[in-house]
């Protein structure tokens, strides 16, 4: 049986979480920022079995994927699980188990949900006239505050429940957070139009002739979806290259 | 700001994108700001910032797919807009980012395929924990000067690019705005599709956009 880690290479591990990503690649994915994280906590609790410390080392470079904020739930049920001295077969069954649910959660509330919304208010406000640097920092503080306090809550109920933390997940209600935020982040949608469309610089000063092709622009972006983000992105650079070449040569 | 120091600066920023953190400094919004204060124009910094942030919109950074970097098209855009009179420096700026975003999006697929011949494989059985800190480490420094190349190379050729057509550009500044945010209006309405379209919540919608008036003319 292993000692339990103190809260000192839990913050260590905490803290290194953060850089998890920093060696992602196609073959083991987020595997070694998984390793790299795990560290100071592998070496509290094997510091006197040099043996068993390589040996744990090893087995937490192996192929894992996750949403980087919830591989926090990952890291602190393994610190667990080692602590609890669970077989070898018995963490990599669970890191294997939870990956796919952690990525998944973490995609559809983080990345497509919780970051949109996030920067569609700061851009709505700075359309309404706020400074951009005030504007930004509204975004950081909100985005933030949902991020950090993520990575904390999974760090935590990782190393509290152990390989129970499916519970704990479905506990949390995170499809409901997602339709919640959806919610208000069509709300969010509007509001940023109306603000691009009203607000001083913006579609009402360009012209009516503007206002009209955004809309356009708008109703193709429901109708097709992501298909036609990088076709009107590619059209825009097309029609300023094609412009700023007639205004060399006329 | 020299262009090495830029490039660093926008290294640096670029390694929020997926290496370190993760805080969003690295989205357009934040980064445009950013890069207007380190040269001395903050408002073309942040007109840039924010409506690249509407492009980007729907770019997310999910596990292997390649995503268009935001923090490079910023650092490239406002870096080569800054100090060109007209109109012309916004969206030429503006075009020259969403090219180079998406050239920082290659690099990054490319670094994810050395950063795979850099780790351990399973079958050479590194364990020192010493060795596995130090090629994490090392694959971090790579994105950084990965960031910098791109943003680098990004500021050589869109300095050129809008140093030599701003001039001739034939719209005035309401119109390059107007023209940008066309392109960046299809990302609303994916992103409305994706929070459940159009019939579901129109109701929800007209408020937003009822309210986005109200503000833009009262506030």
């Amino acid at each position: 049986m292993t000692a339990r880690p103190t809260f000192r290479p839990f913050l260590a591990t905490f803290f290194r979480s953060f850089l998890i990503q920093g060696s992602w690649n196609y073959r083991t994915m987020l595997g070694t920022g998984f390793g790299f994280a795990m560290l100071p906590g592998l070496r509290r609790l094997f510091r006197e079995r040099p043996e068993e410390l390589e040996a744990a080392v090893e087995r937490h470079l192996e192929h894992f994927n996750a949403h980087p904020y919830l591989s926090n739930v990952a890291l602190g049920a393994s610190l667990r699980l080692e602590a609890d001295g669970a077989s070898p077969e018995t963490v990599r069954r669970f890191k294997t188990a939870v990956r796919g649910p952690l990525g998944g959660i973490g995609d559809a509330l983080v990345w497509a949900t919780w970051l949109p919304v996030v920067s569609m208010a700061a851009v709505a406000l700075y359309w309404w006239g706020l400074p951009g640097a005030w504007a930004a920092a509204a975004f950081l503080v909100m985005y933030n505050t949902g991020h950090v306090g993520l990575r904390i809550w999974g760090f935590r109920t990782g190393l509290e429940a152990g390989r129970q933390v499916a519970g704990r997940l479905a506990a949390a209600r995170f499809a409901d957070w997602t339709m919640r935020l959806r919610s208000w982040g069509v709300v969010a949608i509007g509001v940023l139009a109306g603000a691009v469309l009203g607000g001083e610089g913006g579609l009402a000063d360009a012209g009516s002739g503007w206002a009209v092709l955004a809309a356009a622009g708008f109703v193709l972006g429901l109708f097709v979806g992501h298909h036609v983000w990088r076709s009107a992105a590619v059209a825009v650079v097309a029609v300023i290259a094609i412009l700023a070449t007639w205004g060399t040569i006329r | 700001m020299s262009l090495l120091a830029l490039s660093a600066m926008g290294g640096a920023i670029a390694l929020d994108g997926t290496s370190v953190g993760q805080f969003m400094v690295s989205r357009p919004l934040v980064a445009g700001v950013i890069t207007g204060w380190a040269i001395g124009d903050p408002l073309l910094g942040a007109v840039i910032g924010m409506v690249l942030e509407l492009y980007l919109l729907v770019s997310y950074p999910t596990g292997g797919s390649r995503f268009p970097e935001g923090a490079t098209a910023a650092v490239v855009a406002v870096g080569s807009s800054a100090g060109v009179d007209g109109g012309g420096a916004l969206a030429l700026g503006i075009a020259v980012g969403l090219v180079w975003g998406h050239m920082g999006g290659l690099s990054i697929t490319w670094l994810r395929r050395v950063n795979g011949g850099l780790v351990p494989r399973e079958d050479a059985r590194i364990s020192d924990p010493g060795r596995v800190a130090l090629l994490h480490t090392l694959a971090i420094g790579l994105d950084f000067v990965r960031g910098a190349a791109v943003v680098l190379t990004g500021l050589v050729v869109g300095r050129t690019v809008v140093g030599e057509l701003a001039e001739h550009w034939p719209l005035g500044p309401g119109g390059s705005v107007g023209l940008v945010l066309v392109g960046a209006s299809v990302s609303l309405g994916i992103l409305l599709r994706d929070f459940g379209g159009f019939r579901a919540n129109r109701l929800k919608l007209a408020v937003g956009v009822a309210l986005g008036l109200l503000g833009a003319r009262f506030l």
